[in-house]
């Protein structure tokens, strides 16, 4: 590496919430936007505001899409089983994290 | 090159039959999948099956690598035997899976080269977006109490000329912002995978995650410390020094504080726009009663304290 690569600093913006467009959330997983919508219709992401290019979505929707695509790419789960895989897998993690608070981890 | 050995890897005898096959797949797929498991090693089990079940799956493949011989010990060092593919015909479809960077070499050497020329991009003319790629990167709290400039590196698969796979390596200066936390993505723009033609290049998307810390613990953008106090600084008050990640700080310990009691310093956890707290959890720690004086004024409080910790339980074991 040359001290021109360690000069070079690269700043980029914080996914807050509702930050990301339909647009963006189906290019950052590389999938078409019906199936984005199919997760919507499921209830797996929600987007906030009416219209649909007004549709905001959060940094935890885009992980969640991308969860759902590796379950259904790798396991062959359909969109409900997916649905109930991420919210079962969201309260094992809460609740790992409240155990990891408590100090008994 | 090491041998695999496919049939150990999904616990399988040589003579399994292709249902069988499929469900040991599913049942070795869910346990390692990486976004279930929270096993260490689950992601390199997770592909070491993918690529296991890619061969034993197509009856072509696993005729083909039975052909290698039931001699084989995993590890083992490995180099195929001339010609030991002749007269199998592998009819494309090679790869289900899209990373290809996930198999091993063993794979690659056996079954790779015919089935990654069919990926070549030898498009012309196309000008398509490069694909938005994903990363996952661990800093420490500081980083987001102060913000920081870390040096992260990064491997992704890349397609050369020749059509083949090759893991391209590089290393990023980032700046983290202050008040970032654990799960939130940061983006890159044009810093994920080249277009094609005059297309755009991607974005990256950096998921954020926190390194253990010797003493916090994260909660959102809480922050948590057990701090060890005396039973005469709990019953009695004090005023002890604390460290924050920002620093020290006077904290005051109230009189008659219990075990596991919790002290709020409001907004000192991660500066997020809107900052978290910053908790101090007591943990009364008993002195040992082995001296003489120890002892005896721990004798002294059996005599001179009425204290009984079981009232609860009933007057039977009181």
């Amino acid at each position: 590496m040359n001290s021109h690569d360690l000069l070079l600093v690269h700043i980029g913006t914080v996914i807050e919430e509702d930050s990301l467009s339909l647009g963006q959330l189906c290019r950052a997983c590389s999938i078409h936007a019906d199936w984005i919508i199919s997760l919507i219709e499921e209830g797996i992401i929600e987007p906030q505001g009416e219209d649909i290019r007004l549709w905001r979505f959060s940094g935890a929707s885009l992980v969640r899409a991308r969860s759902a695509l590796r379950l259904q790419h790798d396991l062959e789960i359909n969109l409900a089983g997916i649905a109930l895989a991420l919210d079962l897998m969201e309260e094992i993690e809460s609740l790992r994290a409240q155990i990891k608070t408590l100090g008994h981890a | 090159m090491q041998y695999k050995d496919y049939y150990k890897v999904m616990g399988l005898s040589r003579e399994a039959s292709q249902d069988e096959i499929k469900r040991a797949y599913r049942k070795l797929a869910r346990k390692y999948h990486p976004d279930v498991s929270k096993e260490k090693d689950a992601e390199a089990k997770f592909k070491e099956l993918g690529e296991a079940y890619e061969v034993l799956k197509d009856p072509e493949k696993r005729a083909a690598y039975n052909q290698l011989g039931a001699d084989w010990k995993a590890g083992q060092d490995f180099r195929p035997p001339p010609n030991w593919n002749e007269g199998f015909e592998f009819k494309g479809g090679g790869f289900t899976s899209d990373n290809a960077e996930a198999y091993s070499d063993f794979f690659e050497q056996l079954f790779g080269s015919a089935a990654f020329s069919s990926v070549g991009r030898g498009q012309h003319g196309v000008h398509a977006r490069g694909q938005d790629s994903h990363a996952k990167i661990h800093i420490d709290l500081e980083d987001s109490f102060h913000g920081a400039t870390r040096n992260i590196s990064l491997s992704a698969p890349e397609i050369n000329a020749q059509g083949q796979v090759q893991v391209k390596h590089r290393n990023l200066n980032i700046k983290i912002p202050k008040g970032i936390k654990a799960g939130q993505h940061i983006r890159l723009a044009g810093q994920g995978s080249s277009g094609t033609g005059s297309g755009q290049s991607g974005d990256l998307f950096l998921e954020i995650a926190f390194n253990n810390h010797p003493l916090y613990r994260v909660l959102e953008t809480d922050v948590y410390l057990d701090l060890p106090v005396t039973p005469w600084e709990a019953a009695l008050g004090a005023k002890i020094k604390v460290p924050t990640p920002e620093g020290s700080v006077d904290l005051k310990i109230p009189s008659n504080s219990r075990q596991g009691s919790k002290l709020r310093l409001t907004g000192r956890g991660i500066p997020a726009p809107a900052p978290g707290d910053f908790y101090v959890v007591l943990q009364i720690a008993l002195p040992q009663a082995n001296t003489e004086q120890a002892k005896a004024v721990y004798q002294k409080m059996h005599e001179e304290l009425d204290f009984n910790p079981r009232q609860a339980l009933g007057a039977y074991y009181q």
